[in-house]
């Protein structure tokens, strides 16, 4: 095996983990203020598809990446109003929100699929960090959007823990009532997490069509968006761990096309199950473990929230 | 000055039925922007798409064949709905079962047809409760949410089908297509009328019975009390965890048979896409027949046509997603309008200059 | 001037009318007391100060400023802040960060605020430590964090719902000194309760309600005595507030209907909340069970009808020993339970009247499994009927019933079933007073029909009225009995707040 594999894998595990962490932690902040939404592959798919377009129309990456970010984020608003605001089951409407996104995406993308990709986002230039053997052609060499994921990443974190909205954002997750009884706006808390999850969502959707597979057809999402959901049960909603997760479950991702040149004789097929069986393992585990005490998820994760009812 | 919803005493009368009419039409609505849009004449695309599923026997055959697979995966959902619980995996159990189907005329493919199809559908039957298994004992003994378990095991079981029609199930003969080798001709299920074959009645003897046996069993009536609060089927003397396990292993069951149903009649062999994301519309069937198997019937043959329409004018160039986004259409419009039954818009507070007397009247017109 | 003003309040929701021109006038530096039975129509009138309602009619004044609240964050801008019945926190959070939720600076500093909150704490004796989650935290340090929430908010008028319902006396005592630095500080606290005692010892004044309504306002607390109050408060002596006639002569030879030995259950931490307990009631007979809430009355109805499995211990109905009897066979046995959860445990809000109504008797109304319909529907009627159930329609969810309504459903649906033995907790909680007296009245019926009742309350006067013989519960145990006719209601307190020294126990 040689050096130019290994370093071929590194830098896809990169692209993979960029995908999956910034959809991810994009459920992450909306599960966080109590809203399941399923619909991130469906958003993503819109998002993405909505990017490509910017991308072919204007030939500017970054333009093409705010596009498909807030095109995903009006999408998101579906849900935002059907399930936020009048209240509807979240499951539902995240569900719909997906077949929407996916059904939307084909349909207007129909005249994208002959298009050739035209905006490429460039990798970052270090200068001399990037001649660093191995960390230098990989982590240092990576895209500009995969810093970008992780910038988002610390600022997630640094807003959750050490911020008063962040705070409130996770009061309104866990007890909507008591966040309600001291002033916080439960409805639009939950509006701008659901919008903030639909723009990372978008982010990712565009990051998978403009870079890591340049062009539109229908299906490219391929189901990352249920390794999105998944991700943030398995790095328990928090958004070090959600990386860390993302990292696995992209790593993993990038092994399935080279087991071969590894010389491991397991179908990469059987290999891309494991996201979704290591997810229900560590849903199994965690709730061994919190048998005496609060579970890890947001409390009122998936229950809608109406003031003065008697 | 705001507004805000307030629980109304009793629901509107009748008002589920207005709200699916309202979704459809409001669906409808934006459908006809988005083709107009895109270039297409609404009215004929609808016209056209009405005539392909439902304007000939032709038609209605193909509808009601379609009907199936949602009709059975909106019952596996609604089902388990009626507890309270979410099973999200029917897609993945439809695989499961069209496996299991698939694997008995592979053990046993010299079998007569009356011997064969009977024991091809126990076999999915069989296959959709053991892929529901894991999700039900989960829940049962762990408390492990079944949303996210169910949804896992969708694509786990897609990767299954997969790695059977890349790998060791792949027909030699199928010019490296990833298929599994064609059927036995004796396991296709007889037809019934055009293309539609027995299924259809099966398929409608299980939806009515089942619905009927649950409106109306004991069973049924444990399953809502335990739906409605987990401590009030404790004090009655219902075991939850029995429940809990039994109504996830009957919903993985009723959507493998979908899987039969479909491998048997409706395919003539083992594919990737058997379920056809038939699971997941069945989870819009069964939101919109308000969760109650009684209801699933008549949504799914609805749903059928749409998707049926939508198909059909591919050849007019219309993309074929058109049926996918007016099935979520009619779904967001009806979960919009069914806030409407149990809730009506009040306005609040701060009204400013004789706010007092204003607000007194509109309390006590309200 | 007064800090607070509330003018001819009227307030209705569905089927109820809970504040009826209701009246208060609050002094600054004042504990005021705002007196008046379940269902009077105290906490809606608080809920309406602190803006979680918006009242139908009528006008907020404080300080001499007319103010609308549209929701509880105008009222908190306002310097009103409420500590509700059922707290509001998250058990996740720390102490610190429930009290500065809504009201901090954009960049948290947890170290400073963890400081800032113990100072404050420290300022009016409110023991806690800042650092720790709440789900750790025992309900009285809970009511403290709440209690810290408003002054976090510098709320100079407090509203205190019932506070001492969850308290031990030693805690409630302690609460009386917090109200009193508060007090002294020039902030307003009003004190709702519906005991005399805590009134004439933590409050300056007294408000008194009763039917929605302001009857007295603002009584210096000196002027008040049991019986002025207890007219104020229930109106014209009625039969509630008066001994019950014996009906029935309980036979002192008879054997026990209910027989409960040594009955030990342990919660999820391993404590024994009920520790050894035995008791026995007669057909015939009314045992009641008095005790601070909290002391281990909920898990031992909930064992005694078999909803929460017991360590050991006996528990015999009319001879047949159900120890280990699932809750279906105790009912079966002639036992039945009136939960003290409404409509989380005794009813399914979600399903309709029917369904509700033969939730213990459909395996009755069922053939090969398949429930008669008209068979069950004509039972409902015959429950509505009988218990005075009023319905609009048989096939709506319950949700939409008032709580009188729920409970008759609920009383009706298990003293149908001709019970032995009835176990009622907390079965006149939140009713209004017709509501009560229904309830109280069909009780006595039961024990007037040779049916055992072993009835929990929080209401001592309740107790005192309907019981046959009195037993007290502390810390899980049953600490002392008494003979209502001939109680002395200090003694009775004394007991529950644990000063009876019972050998082997410190």
């Amino acid at each position: 095996m040689s050096t130019e594999t290994v370093l071929g894998l590194l830098v896809s595990v990169i692209e993979f983990a960029t995908l999956l962490y910034l959809a991810a932690l994009g459920e992450t902040i909306a599960e966080k203020s109590g809203v399941l939404n399923l619909g991130v592959e469906g958003m993503m798919a819109f998002g993405g598809m909505a990017a490509f377009w910017a991308g072919v129309e204007t030939g500017n990456p970054w333009l093409a990446l705010v596009v498909g970010a807030g095109s995903a984020m009006a999408f998101s608003m579906i849900h935002g109003v059907v399930a936020v605001v009048l209240g509807a089951d979240q499951v539902v409407s995240g569900l719909a929100l997906t077949i929407l996104g996916l059904g939307l995406a084909a349909f207007l993308g129909e005249s994208l699929i002959v298009e050739a990709p035209r905006a490429r986002f460039d990798t970052l230039d270090l200068g001399p960090l990037a001649d660093i053997p191995w960390i230098g052609e990989t982590l240092f060499s990576m895209s500009a959007v995969s810093w970008l994921a992780l910038f988002a990443g610390v600022v997630t974190w640094f807003v959750f823990t050490r911020t008063h909205a962040g705070l409130k954002l996770r009061a309104v997750g866990e007890n909507a009532a008591a966040a309600d009884a001291v002033g916080t706006s439960v409805t639009r808390v939950r509006l701008m997490a659901v919008g903030i999850g639909g723009a990372f969502a978008g982010a990712s959707g565009a990051y998978l069509t403009l870079a890591l597979a340049p062009g539109w057809t229908e299906g490219t999402t391929a189901g990352r968006g249920w390794i999105a959901v998944a991700l943030v049960i398995f790095g328990a909603w928090q958004p070090g761990r959600v990386l860390l997760g993302s990292v696995l479950f992209g790593g993993l991702i990038a092994l399935e096309p080279r087991l071969q040149t590894f010389g491991v004789e397991i179908s990469p097929i059987l290999v891309s199950m494991l996201p979704y069986l290591l997810t229900i393992l560590a849903m199994v585990l965690l709730s061994i473990r919190s048998r005496n005490r609060p579970s890890a998820a947001p409390a009122a994760i998936g229950r809608p929230f109406r003031r003065e009812e008697r | 000055m705001g507004l805000r919803l307030a629980r109304r005493e009793s629901p509107v009368r009748g008002g589920q039925v207005l709200a699916f009419a309202v979704g459809l039409l409001a669906a409808l609505v934006v459908g006809a922007a988005l083709l107009a849009m895109s270039g297409h004449a609404p009215i004929e695309v609808y016209r056209s798409m009405f005539d392909a599923a439902l304007g000939s026997p032709r038609g209605w055959s193909a509808t009601l064949t379609r009907a199936v697979p949602l009709g059975l995966a909106g019952l596996a959902v609604a089902i388990a709905g009626s507890m309270g619980l979410w099973n999200i995996g029917a897609e993945g159990q439809i695989i499961a079962g069209a496996i299991g189907g698939a694997w008995v005329a592979r053990l046993a493919p010299d079998l007569a047809g009356p011997a064969l199809i009977p024991l091809m559908l126990l076999a999915a039957v069989a296959g959709g409760a053991a892929l529901a298994l894991g999700p039900a004992i989960a829940r049962a003994r762990l408390g492990v949410n079944e949303i996210i378990t169910t949804l896992m095991l969708n694509e786990v079981a897609i990767r299954i089908v997969r790695y059977l029609v890349n790998g060791p199930w792949k027909d030699p003969d199928g010019n490296n297509f990833p298929v599994a080798p064609v059927l036995p001709e004796q396991s296709g299920l007889p037809t019934l009328f055009e293309r539609s074959n027995i299924g259809v009645v099966i398929a409608a003897v299980v939806v009515i019975g089942v619905g009927w046996y649950a409106a109306r069993s004991t069973w049924g009536y444990e399953l809502r009390i335990a739906g409605s609060s987990e401590r009030a089927a404790e004090y009655v003397g219902i075991s939850l965890k029995a429940k809990l396990f039994s109504v996830l292993v009957v919903s993985g069951a009723i959507a493998g048979l979908a899987g039969g149903i479909e491998l048997t009649g409706s395919s003539t062999r083992l594919v990737e896409g058997v379920a056809n994301g038939y699971g997941f519309a069945g989870i819009i069937v069964a939101a919109l027949a308000l969760m109650r198997p009684s209801g699933v019937a008549a949504v799914a043959i609805a749903f059928g046509a749409v998707q049926i329409g939508g198909e059909s004018i591919q050849t007019q160039g219309v993309p074929s997603a058109i049926s996918n986004l007016l099935q979520a259409l009619i779904l967001f419009g009806a979960l919009a309008a069914a806030v409407w039954v149990n809730y009506r818009v009040v306005r609040t507070g701060r009204s400013v200059e004789g706010g007092a007397g204003s607000a007194a009247a509109a309390g006590a017109g309200a | 001037m007064l800090a607070v003003e509330l003018v001819d309040i009227w307030k209705r929701f569905p089927g109820v009318v809970a504040n009826a021109g209701a009246t208060l006038g609050v002094r600054s530096g004042s504990v005021h007391a705002v007196l008046g039975e379940n269902g009077a129509g105290k906490s809606t009138l608080m809920n309406v100060l602190a803006g979680v309602y918006q009242p139908d009619e009528g006008s907020v004044v404080l300080n001499g400023e007319p103010q609308r609240f549209a929701s509880p964050a105008d009222a908190i801008a306002c310097g009103v802040g409420m500590v509700h019945q059922e707290f509001r926190l998250i058990p996740t959070f720390t102490v610190t960060e429930n009290v500065v939720l809504g009201a901090a600076p954009t960049r948290l500093d947890r170290g400073s605020l963890r400081a800032q909150v113990g100072e404050l704490a420290e300022r009016f004796g409110l023991l806690t430590d800042p650092g720790r989650p709440v789900w750790q935290l025992s309900m009285g340090e809970r009511q403290r964090v709440e209690i810290l929430k408003a002054l976090w908010r510098d709320a100079s008028v407090l509203i205190l719902d019932e506070p001492t319902a969850v308290l031990t006396p030693g805690e409630a005592v302690e609460l009386g000194r917090v109200t009193r630095a508060m007090a002294d500080d020039g902030r307003s606290v009003i004190f709702i309760s519906h005991k005399l005692d805590e009134v004439t010892a933590f409050c300056d004044e007294a408000t008194v309600m009763r039917g929605g309504a302001t009857v007295a306002a603002s009584l210096p607390v000196g002027e008040l005595d049991a019986s002025r109050l207890a007219e104020l408060m229930v109106g014209q002596a009625t039969a509630v507030s008066q001994r019950r006639q014996r009906a029935a002569q309980v036979d002192g030879e008879q054997s026990p209907a209910l027989v409960v030995r040594d009955l030990r259950v342990r919660d999820v931490h391993g404590r024994a909340v009920v520790d050894d307990v035995s008791l026995d009631v007669r057909p015939g007979e009314i045992v009641g069970i008095a005790g601070v809430a909290g002391n281990g009355q909920r898990p031992l109805a909930d064992a005694i009808a078999g909803l929460s499995p017991a360590e050991h211990g006996q528990v015999v109905v009319a001879d047949a020993d159900l120890s280990t009897a699932s809750p279906a066979a105790r009912s079966a046995a002639g036992l039945s339970y009136v939960p003290e959860d409404r409509l989380g445990v005794g009813l399914a809000p979600r399903l309709d009247a029917v369904e509700n109504a033969v939730m213990r008797s459909y395996r009755r109304f069922a053939r090969r499994r398949i429930v008669d319909r008209a068979a069950s529907r004509a039972h409902t009627e015959g429950l509505i009927d009988r218990y005075r159930v009023k319905v609009a329609r048989m096939d709506a969810p319950l949700a939409g019933l008032s709580g009188g309504n729920l409970q008759r459903l609920l009383v009706g649906r298990e003293l149908d079933e001709k019970p032995t033995v009835v176990v009622a907790a907390q079965p006149t909680r939140g009713l209004d007073v017709q509501g009560v007296a229904a309830i109280q009245q069909i009780l006595l019926d039961q024990s007037a029909a040779g049916v055992a009742v072993l009835l929990i309350s929080e209401d001592l006067d309740e107790l005192l009225a309907l019981s046959d013989r009195l037993l007290v519960m502390h810390g899980g145990a049953v600490v002392a009995s008494f003979d209502p006719d001939d109680a002395d209601r200090t003694a009775i307190g004394a007991a529950m707040a644990g000063a009876v020294s019972t050998e082997g126990v410190s």
